[in-house]
């Protein structure tokens, strides 16, 4: 659960706060777990509506590199963008780097969180389609869906790397 | 009944990388270098992604989790 955490978030200390969040659900509200379901497909919903849920409210706070929204003016713009250049590396994300920096993990990161939890749970977690559908609340056809085209993306990614 | 001649669809290309391609689908992939290509891309993805290593969080997780849980006291209190 916390692979698949690291890979929605791409951070260690973030994805760590976000299973310690899924545990704390789960335990607190483990009377309200239904025996029909499955109880690690339960954890991993938990877990992944965090993930989706920080990174929606991510995109929303994102600032654009260019500056702020209302920047008109080139002075306005300077001193409102993010500069990439002003950020020391720290041990975490050297560590980050070298766990997330493969041409595949890349690959992953590049897709729509929702393509990301299928593809994940499908051939890193080993899930059948059935049992995505299950945790993920999404029509069967769907999952396939999600699933075929991220395997396209993924492999349109890889093979422009390696053109 | 597929039809022999048809060209592999993703699920069976699919199961064709898993091994679990049923063999008259597999005379087709035999004989068919469209679909050979195609499978053969897919597999290198599908292998890639199954190779991936699991992650871990670092060590006094579970501590850390704990600290944070509710238990049932003896009285029938909950504490954290």
């Amino acid at each position: 659960m916390f692979s698949l955490l690291y890979r929605m978030v791409r951070d260690r200390a973030l994805a760590e706060d976000l299973a310690q969040e899924t545990f704390i659900k789960v335990l607190n509200g483990i009377k309200s777990y239904r025996p029909e379901f499955k109880f690690s497909s339960w954890i991993f919903k938990i877990a992944n509506n965090a993930a989706i849920d920080h990174l929606r409210r991510k995109s929303i706070d994102t600032l654009s590199l260019d500056g702020a929204p209302s920047a008109e003016t080139p002075e306005q713009m300077r001193a409102t963008s993010l500069q990439l250049g002003d950020r020391t590396e720290s041990p975490l994300d050297e560590v980050e780097n070298r766990e997330l920096g493969t041409a595949i993990e890349r690959a992953i990161a590049r897709l729509r969180p929702e393509y990301r939890s299928c593809i994940l749970l499908r051939h890193v977690e080993g899930y059948s389609y059935e049992e995505i559908a299950d945790t993920l609340e999404l029509p069967l056809g769907t999952v396939k869906t999600y699933i075929h085209r991220a395997r396209n993306e993924l492999r349109g990614y890889l093979e422009d790397r390696r053109d | 009944m597929t039809d022999i001649s048809m060209h592999l669809n993703t699920d069976e290309i699919e199961l064709w990388a898993q091994g679990l391609l049923p063999a008259a689908r597999a005379m087709h992939l035999a004989d068919c270098s469209l679909c050979r290509v195609e499978a053969e891309r897919e597999r290198k993805v599908i292998l890639e992604l199954v190779q991936l290593p699991k992650f871990a969080p670092r060590a006094g997780f579970a501590d850390r989790v704990m600290a944070q849980v509710k238990v049932p006291t003896p009285s029938g209190d909950w504490t954290a």
